[in-house]
């Protein structure tokens, strides 16, 4: 497997375990375990921002050539990554409505 | 052995398809081995020996065992040590284990 692969692979892993996390929050919260919520939001964004950087520097490296090479893999693994912040930036909204109902109750 | 393996869009567990089939072929074992959307599972069961799950999809190992037990088909998810090397021989040994797991009598976990 080729070194580009390698960390286009791991775009994919990252956003899937990012989008995971968020989603175990919302559970989390629905239990009424907030103090477990926040830890898996948090989770959530620290994989988020290692995988936005890494995303960054392919982009920036990929400028940085004459002829840039679009593979579907690599298509696909941002698709991943965007709709793991999208679930991410839901979930901490979920997570707050979650607090609001048991705090009304 | 009936080998099949989910992830979300059944595009990157693909990749690793490709790497398992070829493991496969060097060991001379006739394994069938195909990649699906975890959306797809319930369609997809008939006959499996190993149901496996993309490490990105472990959301869905609740869903993917509520339809893998009743048919005694263990479901397990790929480590991503496997996975992000893409390494079609452990994946091979993988699927292997978990059959033996669930024989034995033992829960994939």
């Amino acid at each position: 497997m080729s070194e580009e692969e390698r960390r286009i692979l791991q775009l994919v892993i990252q956003g899937g375990d990012a989008r995971c996390a968020a989603m175990e929050a919302i559970e989390a919260a629905r239990e009424g375990k907030f103090a477990r919520a926040e830890v898996l939001l948090e989770q959530s964004g620290q994989t988020l921002a290692l995988a936005h950087s890494a995303q960054t520097d392919m982009l920036q490296e990929e400028l940085g050539r004459e002829q840039g090479s679009v593979t579907l893999l690599m298509v696909h693994a941002q698709d991943h990554l965007m709709s793991a912040i999208t679930v991410r930036d839901l979930a901490r909204e979920i997570v707050e409505l979650y607090r609001r109902e048991e705090r009304a109750r | 052995m009936k080998i099949r393996l989910f992830c979300v869009a059944g595009m990157s567990t693909s990749l690793l398809v490709n790497r398992m089939r070829e493991a496969a072929a060097r060991r001379g074992e006739d394994v069938d081995i195909r990649a699906y959307a975890e959306s797809d599972m319930e369609k997809c069961l008939d006959g499996v020996d190993v149901a496996l799950l993309g490490p990105q999809s472990r959301l869905a190992l609740k869903k993917a065992r509520t339809l893998c037990e009743p048919r005694r088909i263990p479901v397990a998810v790929i480590p991503v040590a496997i996975y992000s090397e893409m390494d079609g021989e452990k994946a091979l040994d993988f699927a292997r284990e978990s059959l033996a797991n669930i024989r034995g009598g033992k829960t994939n976990e």
